[in-house]
């Protein structure tokens, strides 16, 4: 079995050559290799870097095989109890909501029930548990939000948790089975609850104070039924915009779009993603954002975004942010480094995840002190009238030139980001990198590979090199999970002790 | 008899890219502009077949015509497949329905109307076999499949086979992951509108779009379905041997900066010596086969039994398919 992290980074959005059914057969293969052969490394590897879809899957596999607690020697050597798992589908749950992507956490959670990937719904105590210990186990401001923000998902999760009989009883002011099932992890939760199955017993002034949002919410929706667009403007800056748009939808209500989009509750992020959407609908101007509290992927987006639609707005500041984070991001400790980035047309990434590799590749630079940059293939776009632009995916792929010109750099550390595939003409880099290194010259060869390959050689990446092996790296975050990873198979038994040693207090166990 | 360059007077616009090869397949890039006034190709939608033997498209442009191209191939769930017999013209903003197509699929029934479908050019063997002007015409919706057998036979696991089934080949895991991978060891370049496609250095298909974003949409279904299959096909039937370009010879005492002029040296030489392969084609008859609005299509006869469609507007070329 040949393993690396890109089994913990994968995401079913394809790449420029591949469909994301072909690259999940592929990826779920290897989970269920790594599950057999060791169940306490497979559960102990989610807690390192990864995308949230991996995780997702990977705890609905651990939950839907539960432990062979008959011998219990799954986890006795390892000293750790029943709780274990659970403990760490926990930590992953939490760690990806406070990510910024609480929505992929829901998705996490419904993938357990049976509403989200094709994944068999799972039916057990631990299940059960897990779902609703997430959603209630939280203070009354956090669960106010959740409850607003993803109404009809957590609906689908809490019948799925307590289960149709229950909640009909729990709805019907059965007190004890509220606190036995829900009442243990918040006992001021029975308003979320009838609110989220818009049951008629709810009382708004017994929600009021405790649940603000929901509160507006159930007035944002009787402004709505009874047609009063006064009243829902000055209810809609209390909430969600998505919210807000739903019941202007919904109710067809006449609210020019811009005014939602310019007063209702958005994070910096939404700000972002919805620049065009804001213009679009008429904005004179856009959301303010702190751009340089934003990830730097996420900058890199926006910016091609703006170019490529030819948008100048806001550039000066996007550019600003992204050599602030530049500077902010830890940095690997190679000496002398020179990177060369693939520009050619397939690492435009595939229609589901557009320019992901390049976006990759150009947040990864932030993880070196590099001397030197060559680019290799791409072409030019600029904003009109304007000095911005930004290089495009396009072309070819003659790596060997970037590799001549990073050894005429002296470098010492060679990076290569690139998708693996090599035309102009194949096997060129692979007979430039033979020649210099039985030739003398002395560099470290690192392969950087921002895309999942279903049909690499070893692992999960391309290798532009005879017996490469490409670090996966799909998310600029990751660098060092795979780092971790490459340890592993060899010594399985120290990465188990280093990751147990790590999150001791987190997972339980002596 | 008339070099194609003679002929078609619009090839001596075109520039050549970069070469990209891998393994038996080169690919040289042409890069130009032909100016046509034809729809973009994401104008043109097919719709359905009516009946077997017929596949129906519609423009979507509300100024221009479109071109289908040159034996495009759709296959689908619970529907026979279908392949185009030759290109085809679409005036803008109509539907046009093509009853001399082929059915690719032998057993099985149904009709396309508007389910999700995967498209592909047909093999380049399964493209020779209707270029004859008779073959193309014909309204039989089975024309093809004795050659679509032969075809298939010619692969181990398939050499017994005794239905026409083209998805057979398509559908097979292990082609199909050797056919992305055709498509993923060429790369669309800036500007490009064709490509002379050789194997093992020899031309087997000379493809001009009417534009960059035509060759953009296009590219895969000729390297993959067209190219690609017929070179799998070839491997593995044993005629064409396995072999690759040899890289140049560096001795370990050359300097980096001289690597760098012996690699580009050698790129510059091959993308010389493709130049003479273009002169080599040799049209020898031209027949029009469709006139419509203000274009034409003739179907071109090369020397050595290859052909393919010659598309003019105005008179002025503005799409070629040959396979050689």
């Amino acid at each position: 079995m040949i393993l690396d992290s890109g089994i913990l980074q994968f995401i079913p959005k394809g790449a420029y050559y591949e469909g994301k059914d072909e690259q999940f057969a592929n990826v779920k293969d290897t989970w269920d290799r790594l599950l057999a052969y060791d169940r306490v490394l497979f559960a102990l590897l989610t807690l390192l870097n990864g995308s949230g879809f991996s995780k997702g899957m990977i705890s609905h596999m651990l939950l839907s095989n539960p432990i062979d607690n008959g011998t219990g020697t799954d986890l006795i050597p390892a000293g750790l109890d029943d709780e274990f798992e659970k403990n760490v589908i926990m930590y992953n749950l939490h760690k990806i909501a406070s990510e910024d992507s609480m929505p992929r956490a829901i998705k996490n959670l419904l993938i357990l029930a049976g509403s989200d990937s094709n994944a068999k719904r799972v039916n057990n105590s631990k299940t059960r548990k897990i779902i609703l210990e997430f959603i209630f186990n939280r203070d009354n401001r956090e669960l106010d939000a959740l409850a607003v923000n993803y109404k009809s998902k957590l609906a689908k999760l809490v019948r799925h948790a307590v289960g149709k009989q229950d909640i009909y009883k729990i709805l019907n002011n059965n007190k004890k089975l509220f606190t036995k099932l829900i009442g243990r992890y918040n006992r001021h939760a029975l308003p979320v609850v009838l609110f989220l199955f818009n049951h008629g017993g709810l009382q708004k002034d017994k929600v009021q104070g405790y649940f603000p949002l929901i509160d507006a919410y159930l007035d944002l929706k009787q402004a709505s039924i009874m047609g009063n667009p006064t009243a829902f403007k000055r209810i809609m800056k209390k909430l969600p915009w998505r919210t807000v748009i739903g019941f202007r939808n919904t109710y067809k209500l006449d609210i020019d779009k811009a005014e939602i989009l310019g007063t209702s509750k958005m994070s910096d992020k939404d700000k972002m993603q919805t620049q065009t959407a804001q213009k679009r609908a008429g904005a004179k101007t856009v959301r303010k954002v702190n751009y340089e509290r934003q990830d730097i992927y996420d900058l890199w987006k926006l910016l091609y975004n703006k170019v490529l639609n030819n948008d100048a707005s806001e550039l000066d500041k996007i550019r600003e942010a992204i050599d602030t984070n530049h500077e902010k991001i830890e940095k690997m400790e190679f000496e002398d480094v020179a990177i060369v980035i693939d520009f050619s047309h397939s690492m435009r990434g595939s229609k589901e995840r557009p320019l992901h590799p390049i976006l990759t590749a150009l947040s990864l630079l932030s993880c070196f002190n590099f001397k030197t940059i060559h680019t290799v293939g791409g072409k030019d776009a600029i904003v009109e009238n304007t000095p911005y632009g930004a290089t495009v995916p396009s072309g070819s792929s003659p790596l060997w030139r970037g590799l001549i010109d990073a050894v005429l750099s002296n470098a010492k550390t060679i990076v290569v980001i690139s998708d693996g595939y090599e035309n102009a003409v194949s096997g060129m880099f692979n007979h430039v990198y033979q020649h210099f290194k039985e030739s003398g010259h002395v560099f470290d060869l690192l392969e950087i590979n921002p895309v999942y390959s279903a049909d690499a050689k070893g692992g999960t990446a391309r290798s532009l090199v005879e017996g490469g092996t490409p670090l996966p790296v799909t998310n600029y975050k990751h660098l060092e999970t795979e780092f971790i990873f490459r340890k592993m198979l060899d010594h399985t038994e120290m990465v188990k002790h280093l990751l147990l040693s790590r999150y001791q207090k987190l997972i339980g166990g002596r | 008899m008339t070099s194609i360059l003679d002929s078609l007077n619009f090839i001596n616009r075109l520039k050549m890219g970069e070469v990209q090869s891998d393994h038996e397949m080169t690919v040289v890039p042409l890069i130009g502009e032909l100016r046509s006034n034809i729809a973009p190709p994401e104008s043109l939608e097919f719709t359905r077949t009516t009946s077997y033997g017929s596949m129906e498209f519609k423009n979507t442009s509300r100024e221009e015509p479109a071109i289908i191209p040159a034996n495009m191939m759709v296959r689908g769930k619970a529907a026979q497949d279908h392949a185009m017999s030759g290109s085809g013209v679409v005036l803008a903003a109509s539907d046009r329905l093509f009853d001399n197509a082929c059915c690719v699929e032998s057993s099985q029934g149904g009709h396309f109307h508007g389910q999700a479908v995967e498209t592909d050019v047909l093999p380049v063997d399964l493209r020779k076999a209707l270029l004859p002007v008779s073959a193309r015409n014909k309204r039989e919706f089975g024309k093809l499949w004795p050659s679509i057998k032969t075809w298939l036979r010619k692969f181990k696991n398939f050499s017994t086979v005794s239905r026409a089934h083209l998805r057979d080949f398509f559908d097979d895991k292990d082609y199909k992951e050797a056919l992305e991978d055709f498509a993923a060891a060429f790369e669309p370049v800036d500007g490009q509108i064709g490509a002379l496609i050789l194997f093992n250095g020899v031309p087997v298909g000379l493809e001009i779009m009417p534009s960059a974003q035509h060759w953009e949409a296009y590219w895969k279904w000729l390297i993959r379905g067209c190219y690609g299959s017929q070179l799998i096909q070839l491997r593995e039937s044993g005629d064409l041997e396995r072999s690759t370009l040899v890289l140049p010879n560096i001795s370990n005492d050359t300097p980096a900066e001289e690597v760098k002029n012996i690699m580009e040296q050698f790129v510059h030489n091959i993308r010389m010596s493709m130049a003479p392969m273009l002169e080599q084609i040799q049209i020898s008859k031209a027949t029009e086969v469709d006139s419509i609005g203000n274009i034409t299509t003739q179907l071109l006869t090369t020397e050595g039994g290859g052909g393919g469609d010659l598309i003019t507007q105005n008179n002025e070329p503005v799409y070629l398919s040959i396979v050689l």
